[in-house]
């Protein structure tokens, strides 16, 4: 039994809802509006992954689960599954600002999308689609998570540094060894998955059109972000980098991972990875 | 009735610190016993601190009609201290009524606190209304005002930010550190110099969880002895900068005349511990450490003027909030004046009877439910029967209240416990609402609300401090 039409804009709408009365809340430090904001974007969640597992069980094959719009469904869900792990693990509940926000954005673009343009033989699909997609996805949602921590803590840290003050918002807000805490994890987590993601990836270039490096801009800006993502994950583990400098950098990385996925993916023309309609 | 409570007292803001030693009171059980005695009063409830005496009475309606009952109570306070009546009378306010049940609020909620928001001023007044209680002069009135009183407390404590920040050099310093490194447990600082203030901020630290304290002073046996009473590690002045590698949290306050701990030291000393986190505070004058030090990345610096900053803003916050506080006491009051109305007989009976009618209208309507479709007759024979069952049931208790009212002019001891077990009040009452007076032992010392600083909820084991 197919789920309802209006399945996808329930879940927008509760998207919505959570972010725009989680940011309130927080403006207005009203615990009961954040609470509202949660159990409102935590029903989105289910239906997100009742919508998620509806199209698992319709895909005819496993080369059908390629389609743009499974793929940015499922981003948004594994933001907010790291999400859910961070706030379980960490207490980080505020990166709710982050996180709802960008699985609205993901969930809505994903009816814009077409698809990757790459196929493979059925049997190499699943297994490729975990190694590239799962990984790369994973690693994305730790990076938004980081970036998320990294402007608080470049906003806490300015705060305290400069001596401006704590206002209640700020007291609110964990402490900064927390948020270096949460880089050190994106890094050390998310760089090894990012790298599984790449190499997978241009093993399925291979396969799937005897080349692994087509030179398009999408390929490019990956190849950048690893480079950077290795610097950083370097600095990180064997130069003690703590605090300003590798959240700036993660949060470059972000930005560059949004670039490639909204921006590159709609607008340039590229080989495999077009999702323009 | 709200009339008949009266509440007289001083504070810090009337009456200096001479005045408020000559008529504090020594043994508030016997003034309560003697106030009683000696003047037409039904309840007596006294607390008294270095920093004020507040004494609440309720007066009797029948016997006090011609009387000046605050000047009464003045009386005899200033005869129980062996004090001259128109120094009291100069420095004390008087307060009736509402304005009587508006003021104790305040001093409930700590909005009359020397410092705004401190939390001692609430468990002195749990500790004078529990003697009160068990010396008997503690009743009806006064144990629902005072009830009310802890609850508007609490109300004022979780709806504003009242108490939310640190209002002491020494907490401030403690609040940053946690802002900075989150939970101290793990950490380790070290105490450079000695200093009241610094010693102060050390105690805090490790009343916070810090796990090792470093002291190091010029002299190696001041170092020793301070390491002695604060359970710390005495360290040479000579290898200061060598140990700072291990150390996260540093209270330095030497009376050096140049900069002791430098940039380029601290520079070293974070390449050594993998950049991890440092927090400087000096308290020193000059200052002890370079400011240049604040430049590095994952190192923060207070001195104590940006402390005493810090403080400030907290204080002025304090005030702001207090606004949101005044108009939460002012709803409480109210909702006390309507109570307070109610212990009338009239008005205890029509709640009694329009309470049994809801609940029989409410099991009527789900007997019909059940039933299904019944004729009019059926129903109405139905309310009938419940609507007597319920009049006959409280016949008896509305008889004895009538009674009593009659036999004692007042009834309202048993009105309230009327009220109370019928709950016509609506009042949630929490499970462990009791627990505190069950749990005090007799020996409690009754700490003062200027004697502890005004953080020191926040951590388990405060040192007592002198009076500010």
């Amino acid at each position: 039994m197919g789920l309802p039409d209006f399945l996808p804009f329930l879940v927008i709408g509760l998207y919505f809802l959570g972010t725009a009365f989680y940011v309130l809340g927080s403006a207005l430090r009203k615990e009961r509006i954040k609470i509202l904001a949660l159990v409102l974007g935590g029903i989105g969640f289910a239906l997100h992954f009742i919508d998620l597992t509806q199209q698992l069980v319709l895909a005819d094959a496993p080369g059908a689960l390629t389609s743009g719009r499974f793929l940015f469904c499922l981003l948004g869900f594994g933001i907010l599954l790291i999400f859910l792990l961070l706030w379980w693990r960490l207490k980080l509940r505020f990166l709710a600002v982050v996180a709802l926000p960008l699985a609205l954005v993901f969930y809505a673009t994903a009816d814009a999308t077409s698809g990757i343009k790459a196929s493979l033989p059925p049997m190499l699909s699943g297994l490729f689609f975990f190694l590239h997609i799962g990984t790369l996805f994973v690693s994305m949602a730790l990076l938004a998570m980081g970036a998320g921590a990294g402007l608080a803590f470049l906003h806490l840290e300015k705060r305290i540094k400069h001596k401006a003050g704590l206002r209640k918002f700020q007291q609110d807000m964990p402490s900064l060894d927390t948020f270096d805490k949460v880089n050190h994890w994106v890094i050390v987590g998310g760089f090894p998955l990012y790298t599984i993601g790449l190499i997978s990836g241009f093993v399925w270039a291979w396969l799937s059109a005897k080349r692994v490096f087509s030179s398009d801009p999408k390929e490019i800006l990956a190849l950048v972000m690893l480079g950077l993502y290795a610097y950083l994950f370097h600095q990180r583990l064997a130069y003690g980098w703590k605090g300003r400098k590798p959240a700036v950098m993660v949060i470059g990385v972000f930005l560059l991972t949004v670039i490639s996925m909204l921006g590159i993916n709609f607008l340039v023309p590229t080989t495999f990875h077009g999702f323009k309609p | 009735m709200d009339k008949n409570i009266f509440l007289v007292g001083l504070n810090h803001r009337c009456a200096g610190v001479d005045v408020r030693e000559k008529f504090a009171l020594t043994s508030v059980a016997d003034f309560e016993k003697s106030l009683l005695a000696a003047c037409p009063l039904r309840e007596v409830m006294a607390l008294s601190t270095c920093n004020r005496v507040e004494i609440l009475v309720v007066a009797d309606g029948t016997r006090c009609q011609d009387e000046d009952i605050s000047e009464a109570v003045l009386r005899h306070w200033a005869e129980t201290c062996n004090g001259p009546l128109e120094v009291l009378r100069s420095h004390t306010y008087k307060n009736q009524g509402l304005d009587a049940v508006t003021h104790l609020f305040c001093v409930a909620a700590s909005l009359d606190s020397m410092i705004m928001g401190e939390p001692q001023i609430l468990g002195q007044l749990k500790n004078s209304y529990r003697k009160a209680v068990e010396t008997g002069t503690a009743r009806v009135i006064i144990n629902r005002l005072l009830h009310k009183s802890f609850s508007v407390a609490k109300r004022v404590r979780t709806e504003t930010a009242i108490a939310s920040s640190a209002v002491s050099i020494s907490y401030a310093a403690v609040e940053l550190a946690k802002k900075i490194f989150g939970e101290l447990g793990g950490k380790t600082a070290m105490l450079v110099g000695a200093g009241e203030m610094a010693e102060l901020a050390a105690t805090h630290l490790l009343a916070s969880g810090i796990d090792k304290l470093y002291i190091c002073n010029r002299t190696y046996a001041r170092a020793q002895e301070l390491a002695k009473t604060m359970h710390g590690e005495a360290v040479f002045f000579e290898d200061m900068v060598a140990r700072l590698q291990g150390v996260d949290i540093v209270i330095s306050s030497t009376g050096s005349p140049t900069a002791i701990i430098r940039a380029k030291d601290i520079r070293e000393v974070l390449k050594k511990r993998r950049n991890r986190a440092m927090f400087f505070i000096d308290i020193a004058v000059p200052r002890d450490i370079d400011p240049d030090v604040n430049s590095l990345d994952n190192v923060y610096l207070y001195d104590i003027d940006d402390l005493k900053e810090v403080v400030e803003e907290n204080m002025s916050a304090r005030q702001g909030e207090a606004v949101k506080a005044r108009a939460i006491v002012d709803l409480e009051t109210e909702a006390f004046a309507t109570w307070m109305k109610s212990l009338a007989l009239q008005p205890t009976i029509t709640d009694l009877l329009s309470r049994a009618e809801d609940v029989a209208q409410r099991e009527l309507a789900k007997t019909l439910k059940r039933l299904g479709p019944v004729d009019d007759e059926t129903r109405q024979a139905l309310e009938v029967l419940v609507n007597s069952v319920s009049r006959k049931l409280l016949h008896e208790p509305i008889n004895f209240l009538k009674r009593r009212t009659r036999e004692e002019g007042t009834s309202e001891r048993f009105i309230d416990v009327t009220r109370r077990i019928f709950n016509l009040d609506s009042d949630l009452v929490n499970p462990d609402a009791h627990l505190d007076r069950r749990m005090a032992s007799e020996d409690e010392p009754l700490e003062c609300e200027c004697c502890r600083e005004p953080e020191s909820d926040q951590g388990d084991t405060v040192t007592p401090q002198n009076p500010q």
